[in-house]
């Protein structure tokens, strides 16, 4: 393989696991296999380095009129230790990237973003913070991240924390110590299930052996819990089963935070900001393509690129697609043109010449939320999804 | 992790990692290990009709992990008369065993003598995996 960047955890992986070259740095693809990954994430717990994501701090008197300038959600309704999703758009309403920004301080900010934006987006936002009082500092170097997903994350952490995490909410951040090291918590994920965010702050790559120590003390908190190192395979996977976004393949810069069916970032209501006459023009005029879940009628697995059909004629094209290890069936995500866009529309998936059928259903396929589940975009108690999902376990 | 594959004798193989196993007059076909490591995870086979005729090297359908696809390319001519329905239920059977429960699809070959020629023994074939490394 040829090099790329290296985490503080790159022994570990390079150890245990099936490695891969993803966004420049050669990152843990699986260690068990997908799939038993990604149930352990579904009905316990996982741990992921996510440590190649780009991360930069946002400080100064107007960090706040700056990031409400260049994103698209409202960031002064976020209070102190809390955390948001939002994207960066361009002047056409195209997304430039999607992230989540906390609010560390009244004037200082985190921002989250893909690893494959790093640069991208680090050039954006110093290019338009030049009009504002504001200092950005790209921090990934700097701070090891870590994922800690499942219906078992808080009690794993719990056990080797300071802090009590219970009074951290979805969406909400702190500062606690694990393993005596001091970490910056948010109760954020890419999974569909309650879990952490983990920032090993004053982490250097060059320097690992604080952010090693995180990692394995988790590994042993969360080995009564049969917790497993996930790679990115099981994070596509379930973020593709909660009906996430991936950039580059569900978003960039042609579509817009409307068609993806993520408005609800997008704020009209606030000052300016950049994309907004273009995303109100295309909301006053409505969008003419939507993103949809598609779930296999027969059998067969879509894939990115294959084309969507309705009577004959071409409708849209998968963007992401999988075999999901849950629900065991093929699922995936695509645009289709804004009439067909509709639950329950059957439609034909073209796989390698065949046309095979399939339906437009609700996302998220699946996403818990303590003892309630959505399964294909309808609500279900747990007791309940547990009969009808073999692979959901108590 | 450094792999080791396992490569059967009396088995003819492909450089796309299928391998051939002569019956009397007919054939079986399927994946090799090195392909099914590579794949890791098998979630679904598309298999071929049966009845219908194929020429060497064709593709006749898929294997397909969580990740990606491979097609499966028959190793020789001829007609397919039996595909193994097993793997619809279990497609992880070829991980398990690759050159055994895990096997794809019969052939009746149209050409086998001319075309064998074709395909690598099991020495030709372990050599070539050394070369991937």
């Amino acid at each position: 393989m040829n090099a790329g960047k290296r985490t503080h955890l790159y022994n570990f992986h390079q150890q245990n696991a099936k490695m891969t070259l993803f966004a420049g740095f050669e990152m843990p693809l699986w260690y068990k296999g997908i799939i038993p990954e990604h149930l352990a994430v579904r009905n316990s717990v996982g741990i992921f380095d996510i440590t190649h994501m780009g991360r930069a701090i946002i400080e100064g008197p107007e960090a706040e009129k700056f990031l409400n300038y260049v994103s698209t959600n409202d960031v002064s309704k976020l209070t102190a230790l809390s955390a948001q999703y939002s994207t960066l758009c361009n002047e056409k309403g195209g997304i430039i990237d999607d992230f989540v920004v906390s609010r560390l301080e009244e004037e200082k900010f985190l921002m989250v973003y893909n690893a494959s934006n790093r640069a991208k987006d680090y050039e954006w936002l110093t290019m338009h913070a030049k009009k504002f009082d504001v200092k950005i500092e790209d921090v990934s170097d700097n701070i090891a991240m870590f994922a800690v997903q499942g219906p078992r994350a808080q009690e794993t952490l719990q056990k080797i924390s300071t802090e009590d995490l219970s009074q951290i909410g979805r969406f909400k951040c702190g500062w606690t110590k694990l393993a005596d090291i001091e970490v910056f918590l948010s109760r954020t994920g890419y999974t569909g299930e309650d879990g952490f965010e983990v920032f090993v702050w004053n982490s250097p790559i060059s320097n690992p052996e604080k952010a090693m120590k995180v990692w394995s003390s988790i590994l042993e908190a969360g080995r009564e819990f049969d917790i497993e190192p996930c790679g990115l395979g099981a994070r596509d996977t379930l973020r593709l089963e909660a009906g996430m976004c991936l950039y580059g393949n569900d978003i960039d810069e042609n579509t817009t935070p409307l068609e993806a069916r993520i408005s609800f970032v997008v704020k009209f209501d606030k000052e300016n900001f950049i994309g907004k006459e273009a995303l109100l023009k295309q909301k006053e005029e409505g969008i003419k393509r939507r993103r949809v879940g598609i779930k296999m009628i027969d059998r067969g697995i879509p894939r990115k690129g294959y084309g969507i059909y309705k009577d004959g004629e071409k409708i849209g094209e998968i963007t992401s697609g999988t075999f999901s290890p849950f629900l065991e069936n093929g699922i995936g995500m695509g645009y289709v043109k804004i009439e067909h866009a509709k639950e329950g529309e059957e439609v034909a998936v073209d796989i390698r010449e065949r046309r095979l059928k399939a339906e437009i259903v609700k996302l998220p396929f699946y996403q818990r939320r303590g003892d309630t589940v959505i399964l294909y975009g309808k609500k279900y108690p747990l007791e309940e999804a547990i009969k009808i999902i073999p692979k959901l376990k108590a | 992790m450094p792999e080791e594959y396992i490569v059967p004798e009396n088995l003819y193989y492909t450089k796309e990692h299928e391998w051939l196993r002569v019956q009397g007059d007919t054939a079986i076909m399927g994946i090799t290990d090195y392909a099914q490591k590579s794949l890791h995870e098998i979630v679904f086979v598309d298999l071929p009709e049966i009845g219908r005729k194929v020429k060497q090297m064709e593709s006749i359908g898929t294997v397909e992990s969580v990740k990606a696809v491979s097609e499966i390319y028959t190793p020789i001519s001829g007609e397919i008369i039996e595909v193994n329905t097993e793997l619809n239920e279990k497609p992880e059977l070829v991980n398990q065993d690759p050159y055994g429960r895990g096997w794809i699809a019969k052939i009746q070959p149209e050409k086998l003598d001319e075309e064998i020629k074709n395909l690598l023994d099991p020495e030709k074939y372990r050599e070539y995996l050394k070369a991937l490394e």
